[in-house]
């Protein structure tokens, strides 16, 4: 049973790392939306855009998992 | 690829641009890109035929729209294209004008009647629905003397006003008036209204000034019965029915004769305008004329034979000799095996390769299935994506993206099935519930993906050092090929540094003993002076991109970690209820969601994975795709 340093340690890793991820998206997204109705034919390149920041969170989600797991 | 000049006498140009459009394998370039102004004296192919062959065109088009088409004459219609399509283009045109010229009129006058008859029919209808309406209000009418009736016609987003226009209505005639409203059609409402004669200019008035819409009946119905007046509406409707099928009978007879030829024409001046739309590359002297373009070497012969078998020698075809600039500017053209092609479709995410580098299609048909089996790992969710695949291929056999989307999901639910088993995954932990299988013991380390974090943390990142440093090699190769010595100093500096940086901590974990840890050191130090030599101070900096690039690959772990959770969560809540069915179709729902996700976010990740960690080690893209002079497909 992890002890309450180690299950706040994993909720600030995680919850910096979603809520950085959901802004950097929100702003890519509105971007690549306009940018796909200018332009239809990047629109693989708006979808990897959009998958980038998804690192931050991926991350913290590992961080988060070896604090309580491991 | 092979740079080719067909050269020949001019009164061939014509033929031998058809032979070349046929054989479909000539990548066009501008022949004075070759050929100077100074080596031959060239004029540039005039098309003024271009404009009256589009002309024509678009009154076949309208002429054959017009026309019903005739089915079932395939074979007919090869026959006619290729007897049609050796003949002159003029000749063609003269023929096509004169069968348009005669055409034109007669279908103009009948789709003229055929319209006028449908617009008379609808009018019949609603004269009919009208007068039913009010035929209740008959008996009474006669006893309505001195009293006016009209009907309005409103639409239903409108139908709000009918209580507006009523409370004018009476306001005009003081309260002499009544008004009956009854929907018509799903869009239409008559309001039928009854009034004094003596108001009859005002009430006109301000219907027009509302934009109201009267139904004013023809003058012949006007003082009759309204049952006489229904049988003149169906009579008037007979008529135009009896002259409609007379008019599609004509246009029958007509498409007998002519839809056929009109079709065949119509293809071949369309092939032959497309012919004419590259005209502006190519080049002709008094005599002579010439055209340049890319054949693929395996094609060359192919192309060659098309012209020598129409031609013989009286037109040529000779092979460039290139420079290494020349072929910077050729076209890419993907020469995949069959496992690999469907993963072309990704390619298109980044711009085309150029022909002188290396193409990475091979690289991702690899990567792309172990990445997504990685993450995935599951024999169920194996299985159902390979359902779902092939009945989505089956069921969109037309669609090329869809074949090649589904091609790449069926190859990657092999190793998807592969990793299950590795973990012992069947729908989450339900296998393991059920007794059926087990988590894999490798090396004394179980493969459960819940408990084995870590060992599952660092195969992702060594999958990410091997994929990073085997961009790093083909990124070498490439700048080798394209003769960029600090690119290929670069490339080897920052493999050294990563290779030196895995040696010191393989030495410092104990993982290898037997290296010491300097030696790692001298191999990381070693590397820097080529990143410096290679892009400068700055280049540094870029060694923790790359460290970020690695590490970046932990997702592999990280979303496959989630996709099992998910799926755990599915069958915990599916057994904690207490109705077998419900706790199925609770289960059923949430593996579903999973499956979903699954499909689509590992694809994602593992694009990403190559398009932004690898490919940028090596990939420089901004190549021209390679597209052959032929026939552009329809639809």
């Amino acid at each position: 049973m992890p002890d309450i340093g180690q299950s706040l340690g994993a909720a600030i890793a995680i919850a910096f790392g979603a809520l950085s991820t959901g802004w950097a998206q929100s702003r890519i997204g509105s971007a690549g939306a306009g940018t796909i109705a200018e332009k239809p034919e990047l629109i693989g390149a708006a979808i990897i855009l959009e998958a980038i920041p998804e690192t931050m969170v991926i991350l913290g989600f590992v961080v988060a998992a070896m604090i309580l797991m491991l | 690829m092979e740079k080719i000049l067909v050269i020949g006498s001019r009164e061939h140009a014509q033929r031998a641009v058809d032979v070349l459009y046929r054989t479909g394998t000539l990548h066009l370039t501008d022949v004075t890109d070759h050929l100077s102004a100074e080596e031959i004296r060239l004029r540039k192919w005039d098309s003024e035929i271009r404009e009256k062959m589009a002309g024509l065109l678009v009154k076949i088009g309208g002429v054959l729209l017009t026309l019903p088409d005739i089915k079932g004459q395939e074979s007919r219609w090869r026959e006619m294209y290729e007897e049609l399509y050796w003949r002159e283009t003029s000749d063609i045109i003269e023929e096509a004008s004169s069968i348009v010229s005669t055409l034109e009129e007669r279908i103009r006058e009948l789709s003229t009647r055929k319209t006028d008859c449908e617009l008379r029919i609808k009018a019949y209808d609603r004269y009919q629905k009208t007068i039913e309406k009010i035929r209740p209000l008959e008996e009474q009418l006669p006893s309505l003397e001195g009293f006016e009736v009209t009907v309005l016609l409103i639409q239903t987003e409108f139908a709000d006003l009918i209580p507006l226009i009523e409370h004018e209505l009476y306001r005009i005639t003081r309260n002499q008036c009544e008004m009956v409203s009854a929907e018509i059609d799903e869009d239409t409402i008559a309001a039928i209204t009854v009034f004094n004669k003596r108001f009859s200019d005002e009430v006109h008035s301000f219907i027009f000034t509302k934009n109201v819409n009267e139904v004013r009946l023809p003058q012949e119905y006007m003082g009759k019965p309204f049952e006489e007046v229904l049988e003149l509406i169906e009579r008037g409707r007979r008529a135009c029915r009896e002259e409609q099928d007379e008019i599609e009978q004509t246009l029958r007879s007509l498409s007998e004769k002519w839809y056929l030829k009109l079709s065949v024409m119509k293809h071949v001046l369309s092939d032959k305008l497309q012919e004419i739309e590259v005209f502006s590359n190519f080049g002709q002297t008094d005599y002579v004329f010439a055209i340049t373009g890319w054949v693929p070497a395996r094609s060359l012969e192919k192309t060659k034979k098309a012209i020598s078998r129409k031609f013989g020698n009286r037109v040529v075809i000779a092979d460039l000799v290139l420079s290494g600039e020349d072929l910077e500017q050729a076209p890419s053209l993907y020469a995949n095996p069959w496992i690999v092609r469907p993963f072309e479709f990704f390619m298109q995410l980044v711009r085309p390769p150029l022909y002188t580098e290396i193409d990475p299609s091979p690289l991702l048909a690899f990567f792309f299935p172990l990445f997504f089996g990685l993450m995935v790992g599951d024999i169920g969710y194996g299985l159902v994506i390979l359902g779902i695949a092939l009945v989505v291929k089956k069921r969109y056999a037309d669609q090329g993206w869809v074949q090649s989307v589904m091609n790449v999901m069926i190859i990657s639910s092999v190793p998807t099935m592969f990793f299950g088993f590795m973990y012992g995954e069947f729908f989450g932990d339900f296998g393991e519930k059920m007794g059926w299988l087990h988590p894999v013991h490798l090396f004394g380390i179980s493969l459960n993906r819940i408990e084995a974090i870590l060992p599952l943390l660092i195969l992702s990142i060594g999958l990410g050092v091997l994929h990073v440093m085997l961009g790093l090699v083909l990124g070498i190769i490439n700048a080798r090929h394209m003769k960029h010595r600090k690119h290929m100093a670069e490339k080897a500096g920052m493999l050294a540094v990563i290779a030196g940086g895995i040696l010191m901590l393989a030495s410092l974990a104990g993982v290898l003993p037997s290296v010491p840890v300097f030696a790692g050191a001298i191999v990381l130090v070693a590397g820097l002076p080529l990143i410096v030599y290679g892009a400068g101070a700055i280049g540094l900096l870029e060694i923790m991109g790359t460290v970020g690039n690695i590490l970046s690959y932990s997702r592999l772990m990280a979303i496959g970690m989630a996709s099992v959770i998910l799926a755990m969560v599915a069958n915990e809540l599916g057994g904690t209820l207490e109705i077998l069915l419900l706790g199925v179709i609770v289960a059923a729902l949430l593996h579903s969601l999973n499956i979903v996700l699954a499909m689509f976010s590992p694809s994602l990740h593992s694009i990403r994975l190559h398009v932004v960690e690898c490919y940028s080690k090596f990939y420089e893209g901004g190549g021209t795709p390679y597209h052959p002079f032929q026939r552009v497909k329809e639809g």
